[in-house]
């Protein structure tokens, strides 16, 4: 299979086959060329040449519509879920069950039980839930569900996994074992390794538009999956250096808000700690309310040993606080102007000379720090949403570099972006530390908390439930632990109920 | 950006050079194209073909329309004159599109700044002070518009009601207004003015030894033209090189990444209806001159006009696009089809539908051709 684009050949000649009752892994970094392959299979994109055959039979799709019909259905990271409508309504729009004008609720109803209940999945998605009150997970299931009540042969997952929490991807994969068990052929694009060895039977690498390797996941390690997918060896990613000083850059004392029960944290020079814990503990939020995004009912935030009156994002930058966020499309970023405008934007006040800005001192700062991040685009006039996912997130830090903060907070720096564009995060962090910098350090990717930080708080409910010191020692046990706390100390039965009222899956 | 430039994003390669630097000395229609703007190139090039047409074409056609339109008569009079209160209102709606926003109120504030003008230059102020004085009387005018617009500012910010909605109520509000400002809600002649009207039909360079055209003697440029002039190209530097420019282009391509990146939205946002009521304030004014009367009527319907030519000139519906230049060329559009009209003889009638069409059509143009470079981004990230 080839296909073409203006400047770029997506994929060159690529041959791929999957069995039924197979989960058949694609990997590769970001442009390597998965999300074209899943756009031919489900007719997004026509392919320039080559075939798609099932069971035998060649098929054309002109339309995602036709390859639905075909059995073929691909789910994306972010399914499109109706939001004024409930999961019932979702899982059967365009095809509700009638009585003359009006719907049949009580059979939808019946249909829909009836449907969670195959799959083990009831109780976990409520029914009248309204579509924008789904968690990320809950999206996916809905999406799912959609494709198996409509009879899927081949169904392909794109990273499901990049916004669930641990525990959310073990009942994903308790369902995807399922489904394979029952005979549907299975392609799971994913950029975790470990999740992929776990769970798939066969990987396949993609490399620059071609297929380096399709092999059993029982011959492949880790670092042989990296090699395939870089080209290169990928030693040692979590390179750290100690820089931790003894001076204190950010202490939160009490924070109270509508999320948060009594919150105190500090952060060092040079430190960088990570905030663990599962969807909803409230990391997101504690980050918004330090940088005045969020309010805060209660607590003292100091920067630097002097208590900052922080109000707004914009006291909050000049007390010397940055934060790149969790959604850099919708928060970080303003997708449709330049590179250097996204890169100044936080500095903007300070490049102004009587309300005019200084382009030469703007453009001078902004090469400076796009080239120290190597971020590839064409030039700095070039429209950031343009650029790829991992370059996007650099120019969001390439903002908060030409600011020089106290201490930066990142929200999940590294979601959705590919290994390679990972390692290099990881590196600046590093990098950042060293300079002094204090670093608050969210993910919801447990190795990287571990590999990366020197401290680690955990969270749950609102709280910090325990405080970890970094390095060889820690386990993912320990923090998962500390994350689950609540739910520990109840039965197992009162935990299940516990988390179906935070809408976890 | 040279055209060597955009043709070479391929994010795959993974060897290319970070940052590639603007080229200098590039040719002369380079650096034209490059201040005008490739995206406003349509916008010349259709301004062009309609001047062709209706300038050389319609002689053909047996009409005697075309003829007249190279006379400084008309390019002076008729189309310069015609296109200032329009134009001024839509570059002071373009700020406020830009940022993502809307004021459907410049209209009403045009009124209020008509009828408060005429007030203060028949009356002056605290007695009869200034009476007669233009100066003051742009000053009110201004005045009134800053008022009205900070209004609208603050009902927006403060009071966090959508910008359409609450400008739908100052339209009606103001409009209202500019009737009780006016003494028994009647119009307010100001003929008795001379220094006052003299913005409405007062001639620069009428010295300038400019041959006749279309068998005319040069008349020299209208004030209330050059008004226009200075305005855009003020505007323009302020959208293009001041803090406050880019806030507006950042607040409109993504507000929430824009508060995140420490500016003051609720600043920004007041200060930009305060510009976009002083100038509505200031075209109120030039309105009472040009029709030496402070009516309050004056300004009705107008901001239609000006919100026409703001979408006309390429500004993106969803905010964070846009140009003065842009509007500029929307609005000298405008002009020149309405004045080409007019010498054809066609209906009044007839030219508000060929607008309504312009406008829809001009939009849908655009869209398509959003649509279509959306696709092209979504296949190169795919890729």
């Amino acid at each position: 299979m080839t296909k073409s684009f203006p400047n770029v050949l997506a994929l060159r000649d690529v041959s791929i086959d999957v069995h039924p009752g197979e989960i058949l892994a694609l990997m590769g970094e970001n442009g390597a060329g998965k999300s074209t392959l899943l756009k031919i299979l489900s007719g997004d994109y026509q392919p320039d040449g080559g075939t798609v055959t099932r069971d035998g039979e060649s098929l054309v799709f002109a339309a995602p519509r036709e390859a639905r019909q075909a059995g073929i259905r691909v789910i994306y990271q972010e399914p499109e879920i109706i939001p004024g409508i409930d999961v019932a309504e979702n899982i059967y729009a365009g095809e509700l069950p009638m009585r003359g004008p009006f719907v049949d609720r009580a059979r939808l109803d019946a249909l829909v039980a009836e449907d969670l209940r195959r799959y083990g999945f009831e109780g976990v998605l409520p029914t009248n839930l309204m579509g924008d009150m789904l968690s990320s997970a809950q999206r996916q299931l809905v999406e799912i569900m959609r494709a198996l009540k409509s009879g899927v042969r081949v169904l392909a997952l794109d990273e499901p996994t990049s916004s669930l929490t641990d525990e959310e991807v073990e009942r994903l994969f308790t369902l995807v074992r399922r489904l394979r068990d029952e005979g549907v052929a299975i392609i799971y694009v994913s950029h975790r390794i470990n999740e992929i060895l776990r769970l798939a039977d066969r990987v396949a690498v993609m490399r620059d538009g071609k297929l380096v390797a399709a092999r059993a996941a029982s011959e492949l390690t880790q670092g042989e999956i990296v090699r395939l997918m870089v080209g290169r060896e990928l030693t040692d990613v979590f390179r750290r250096r100690p820089a931790v000083q003894d001076r204190v850059v950010l202490r939160a004392e009490g924070i109270r808000s509508d999320w948060h029960k009594g919150v105190d944290f500090e952060i060092h020079a040079g430190e960088v700690v990570g905030f663990a814990g599962l969807v909803g503990a409230g990391r997101t939020e504690l980050a918004k309310v330090i940088f005045g995004e969020l309010p805060r009912t209660a607590g003292k935030i100091s920067v630097d040993g002097r208590e900052a009156s922080i109000t707004s994002p914009t006291s909050a930058i000049r007390a010397g606080i940055g934060l790149a966020p969790e959604d850099r499309k919708r928060e970080g970023l303003v997708l449709i102007r330049s590179v250097i405008e996204n890169a100044s934007l936080a500095i903007l006040a300070r490049l102004t000379r009587f309300g005019f800005v200084q382009r030469r001192l703007e453009r001078r700062i902004g090469a400076e720090y796009v080239e120290r991040l190597a971020v590839k685009t064409p030039s700095l006039d070039q429209e950031v949403g343009k650029l790829s996912g991992g370059n996007q997130q650099k120019v969001v830090l390439a903002r908060w570099l030409a600011a020089k903060p106290k201490v930066l907070i990142l929200d999940e720096p590294t979601r959705g972006i590919d290994v390679g564009a990972k390692a290099e995060i990881y590196r600046l962090i590093d990098e950042l530390a060293n300079d002094g910098l204090g670093i608050m350090f969210i993910s919801s990717e447990l190795p990287e908390i571990l590999g990366m930080s020197d401290r680690i708080y955990v969270m749950q409910n609102g709280r910090i439930t325990g405080e970890l010191q970094g390095g060889e020692g820690v386990t993912e046990e320990q923090v998962l632990g500390l994350a689950m706390v609540d739910h520990l100390a109840m039965t197992a039965e009162q935990a299940k109920a516990a988390m179906e009222a935070e809408g976890q899956l | 950006m040279s055209a060597a430039d955009t043709t070479t994003t391929t994010p795959t390669t993974p060897t290319t050079p970070s940052v590639t630097r603007p080229r200098r000395g590039r040719g002369l229609i380079r650096r034209v194209i490059a201040a005008v703007g490739v995206d406003n190139l349509s916008l010349v090039l259709a301004l062009v073909l309609l001047v062709v047409v209706i300038g050389n074409l319609s002689p053909l056609l047996g009409i005697s329309g075309g003829q007249f339109f190279w006379s400084w008569q008309n390019l002076m009079n008729s189309l310069a004159q015609s296109i200032v209160i329009v134009g001024l209102l839509a570059i002071g709606e373009t700020v406020v599109i830009v940022a993502g926003a809307l004021d459907i109120s410049v209209g009403s504030i045009a009124s209020v700044a008509s009828v408060f003008s005429a007030i203060i230059v028949t009356q002056g102020v605290l007695g009869s002070f200034g009476a007669g004085s233009m100066q003051l009387a742009i000053l009110a005018g201004i005045a009134a518009g800053v008022f009205c617009g900070v209004i609208n500012g603050l009902i927006v910010t403060i009071l966090k009601v959508n910008p359409i909605i609450a400008t739908l109520g100052t339209l009606a509000a103001f409009d209202g207004l500019a009737f009780l400002i006016a003494p028994e809600g009647k119009p307010i002649g100001v003929v008795t003015q001379p220094e006052f009207t003299w913005l409405g039909t007062g001639r620069f360079l009428q010295d300038l030894p400019i041959p006749d055209l279309g068998g005319r003697p040069w008349p020299g440029v209208p004030v209330i033209f050059v008004v226009l002039i200075i305005v855009a190209v003020v505007m323009h530097v302020v959208m293009r090189y001041t803090e406050f420019g880019r806030s507006i282009y950042a607040i409109g391509g993504n507000a929430t990444a824009a508060r995140l990146a420490g500016i003051n939205l609720r600043n920004v946002r007041i200060t930009m209806y305060l510009i976009s009521g002083a100038i509505a304030g200031l075209a109120g004014v030039l309105l009472t001159a040009r029709v030496t009367s402070g009516n309050p009527i004056n300004g009705r319907s107008l901001e239609l006009q000006a919100i026409t030519a703001v979408f006309l000139g390429g500004a993106a519906t969803t905010g964070g696009r846009g140009t003065i230049v842009g509007t500029f060329l929307a609005v000298l559009l405008v002009g020149v089809l309405t004045n080409g009209m007019n010498l054809l003889g066609v209906g009044a009638f007839y030219q508000r539908v060929a607008l309504g069409i312009l406008l829809v059509g001009a939009v849908a143009v655009a869209q398509y051709r959003q649509a279509r470079a959306e696709r092209a981004r979504t296949r190169i990230a795919a890729a």
